[in-house]
């Protein structure tokens, strides 16, 4: 498409001319928890913010942030298997996932007469071809689903594909911070996900309907799987893909999940984290931490590096911590860091704050869907 | 990871669980409605370690349906 008919097709569909994109970090650009993990046999988030990873026992993966994109693009997130497994068992699955907050989607009009289409585009490149399927569930209506096939063409070429999932007049997302929507990517399964059929219309969930078009990744060792460039946008149109400046999805991911220090900018030993307090008695430094902006909800979970020297106390000197640093409050603006260090002497009520004492040690927060 | 355990309790009466990896070290604290932990409660709610299964059996921890 010319750039003029882009335009024009753009104000023909009425659709904002920006943050039309309702993914977040659709180009992979911000990954706080790293650049790459190996020997992967779970599920969670791996590498990129907001994309999640969903495993059952299909294979060891390792994920990269990787550098190698489609023109105009810097990232993406490749899924590249180093254990195979050709034969899954039945409820095995592996998928690429994000959840979208239901607030974030009222504009879909979803529950009315007057929903709304909404289109998918997104860039794929893999060394299988074939078809493979991808889907979208509704959490607020018991998981209802619509799902559709794509084609992988050539192999190791990326490719851009368009999918428009029609409106839902009947299933209302609810306006809070849950999740409204998962859009979710099955790269590989056993039968209990397999055998159904694409739903070209909202129907009730049924896990048969979800990897209909199976594209089998994993079921030889190298298999891999990379895509970037993902845009969930309002109408039937596609429009070239939103790019938005790092700082932008980097605000909108650290909703979600806030690890410090950032990244590219981590902390040398004895340099201090951004939270400071006073000594509950003698050995405990208990630390307010404030959030760099509101979480999506209070955190449920509080990650750090595993090792309690990595984090001291300071007040005029330091002390190494003897256990992890935990949170005794969390909510959505702050949690109430504690550290505790058994031999530390210091003044309870003098004030404090807690640093690095190696450049492994972080703190980090996850409000994830 | 190896497996999750109770942990310490907050002020306000949540229970805090401990992610414990195969290298024994703690890195994660969780809540019950961290999506990972429920996700492994679901996986392993027929081998659960007793002090997990004893929350739930107590009501006091739930699993919920996983996607």
């Amino acid at each position: 498409m010319s750039k003029a008919a882009e335009l024009a097709a753009l104000i023909g569909s009425q659709t904002a001319l920006s943050n039309r994109n309702l993914i977040i970090n659709g180009a992979m650009q911000v990954a706080q928890r790293g650049t790459q993990v190996t020997g992967s046999t779970g599920d969670g988030y791996k590498t990129v913010d907001r994309f999640n990873v969903s495993n059952s026992s299909l294979g060891t993966w390792t994920f990269d942030q990787d550098t190698n994109a489609p023109n105009g693009f810097s990232n993406s997130f490749k899924v590249t298997c180093t254990t195979a497994d050709a034969s899954p068992a039945a409820s095995d699955k592996l998928l690429i996932m994000q959840r979208i907050e239901a607030q974030n989607l009222q504009l879909l009009g979803y529950g009315t007469s007057g929903a709304q289409s909404i289109t998918l585009s997104f860039y794929v490149k893999s060394n299988k071809t074939g078809n493979a399927s991808v889907n979208l569930l509704q959490h607020d209506n018991s998981n209802k689903l619509v799902g559709f096939q794509y084609s992988i063409s050539s192999a190791n070429t990326w490719e851009r594909k368009i999918i428009t999932f029609p409106a839902d007049t009947s299933g209302v997302i609810n306006n809070d911070n849950g999740y409204g929507f998962q859009l979710e990517w099955f790269l590989n399964s056993g039968s209990n996900f397999t055998g159904g059929s694409h739903r070209s219309t909202w129907t009730a969930f049924d896990n048969t309907d979800r990897n209909v078009s199976n594209l089998g990744i994993g079921g030889a060792v190298s298999d891999y799987f990379q895509i970037t460039g993902v845009q969930l946008e309002l109408g039937e149109q596609d429009t070239a893909f939103e790019h938005r400046s790092f700082g932008d999805e980097y605000q909108r991911c650290l909703r979600y999940y806030y690890r410090t220090p950032a990244p590219n900018g981590g902390l040398a030993a004895n340099e201090p984290f951004p939270c400071v307090g006073n000594m509950d008695g003698s050995t405990t430094g208990a630390y307010m931490l404030q959030f760099p902006i509101p979480m999506r909800a209070a955190p449920s979970a509080i990650e750090q590096s595993g090792t309690a020297s990595d984090y001291s106390i300071r007040v005029t000197s330091d002390a190494n911590g003897t256990s992890v640093p935990t949170a005794s409050g969390f909510t959505a603006e702050s949690a109430l860091i504690n550290l505790v260090s058994s031999g530390a002497g210091f003044t309870s009520g003098d004030a404090c704050f807690m640093r690095a004492e190696s450049t492994d040690a972080f703190l980090a927060f996850s409000a994830e869907l | 990871m190896k497996t999750y355990t109770v942990d310490y309790e907050l002020e306000d009466g949540t229970q805090m669980y401990a992610k414990v990896d195969t290298d024994d070290k703690i890195r994660l604290h969780a809540t019950d409605e961290y999506p990972p932990f429920q996700a492994w409660l679901s996986a392993n709610r027929d081998n659960l370690p007793s002090d997990i299964q004893a929350k739930i059996n107590a009501g006091e921890l739930t699993i919920l349906e996983a996607d």
